[in-house]
């Protein structure tokens, strides 16, 4: 059977896979190039030219992300957040955000085992809106917006993190009441 | 060559030789993490830069002015935040898309926007949302965030 060349097959769709969308590109660039050749050369160069001018950041921005992966102890911070309450609760789960790094696959199963803890939807939210601040892309994004661009979208973001927490809780109170009740005595 | 980048790789790389001193084993992995991010964030690295360059050159800035200038008020900001939304990739994707737009003409709290809904806003990631939280709290949340990034997009044009 045809069962032993499957594999090889397979694996070889597998590594071409993250690079359809280069394929794509790579297609309209031949049919720019068949069209009209000087602009797309043209595009090509731009192309080039951007990807330089940031490749240091670039380079930076993922030893950074590295580093966070390694060195800020997400469970911990996990715990951390679901045992307190409030504005400084509010505040200190946007701080977390901020420097949280990582995928959607790998932010939401944390944020569900943080919601098995007990920790409020007020927090959750506030923790993934602060989440899109990308602390370690503050830089890239500056390198292509400019300075004042990322550090008002920065700060934007984080007052909208602040604010949509409670927001998120009030719309979401009837689901939350058996959290209030669950955390209520350790207050008395 | 540009003062950014150097500034920060320096300090990427101060931090670096600090945490080697505590931990060397954990700084390895660190590196290769970052490694193995960049891996995988090649592919999409090449397309979208090569779509920056088409975009740049192809896409007569007239079109984006009518769709996303400032002139079209209301309209530049529906368009930033829905672009965003549909959008799928790393944000370090939209960057360069953004820029590109800006310099030819988008307003920029339309651009902001269309970032802040890029990041925050998941339509992908929405059916795992709403498996984790509940399909309430998935749609709210993310309803409640493409009200936020219109929101941020036109405090930005106040503030730039």
């Amino acid at each position: 059977m045809a069962s032993s060349p499957a594999p090889i097959k397979h694996s070889l769709a597998e590594t071409l896979k993250p690079y359809r969308l280069v394929f794509a590109v790579a297609a309209l660039y031949a049919v720019a190039a068949f069209s009209s050749p000087a602009q797309a050369y043209e595009a090509a160069s731009v192309a080039v030219k951007t990807f330089a001018g940031v490749a240091p950041i670039v380079i930076a921005v993922f030893a950074a992300l590295g580093l966070m992966q390694v060195f800020v102890d997400k469970q911990a911070m996990a715990r951390h957040l679901g045992e307190r309450a409030g504005l400084p609760a509010l505040l200190l789960a946007a701080a977390a955000g901020t420097i949280l790094v990582g995928p959607v696959f790998v932010i939401f199963p944390l944020l569900k085992s943080m919601r098995d803890h007990g920790t409020s939807l007020s927090i959750i939210t506030t923790t993934l809106t602060a989440w899109a601040v990308k602390l370690t892309m503050v830089p890239l994004e500056a390198g292509f917006l400019g300075w004042k661009f990322s550090i008002a979208r920065m700060v934007l973001t984080l007052s909208a993190a602040v604010v949509m927490g409670p927001l998120m809780g009030r719309l979401m109170r009837n689901e939350s009441r058996a959290d209030i009740c669950k955390t209520e005595p350790k207050v008395a | 060559m540009d003062l950014t980048g150097i500034v920060y790789l320096a300090g990427v790389g101060i931090a670096y030789a600090v945490f080697w001193r505590r931990s060397p084993e954990r700084s390895k992995k660190a590196l290769s993490a970052g490694t193995s991010s960049f891996k995988g964030m090649l592919p999409t690295f090449i397309a979208v830069f090569g779509l920056v360059g088409l975009f740049d050159v192809f896409i007569p800035p007239a079109l984006i002015e009518r769709w996303m200038g400032s002139s079209s008020g209301a309209l530049s900001l529906l368009v930033g935040t829905g672009l965003g939304t549909v959008a799928a990739g790393p944000p370090a994707a939209a960057y360069p898309i953004a820029a590109t737009l800006l310099k030819n003409g988008a307003w920029a709290p339309a651009v902001a926007a269309f970032i802040v809904s890029w990041i925050l806003v998941g339509f992908i990631s929405l059916p795992m949302e709403s498996k984790i939280f509940g399909a309430r709290f998935a749609i709210l949340r993310n309803g409640l965030s493409m009200i936020a990034a219109a929101v941020i997009g036109l405090l930005m044009g106040v503030v730039l």
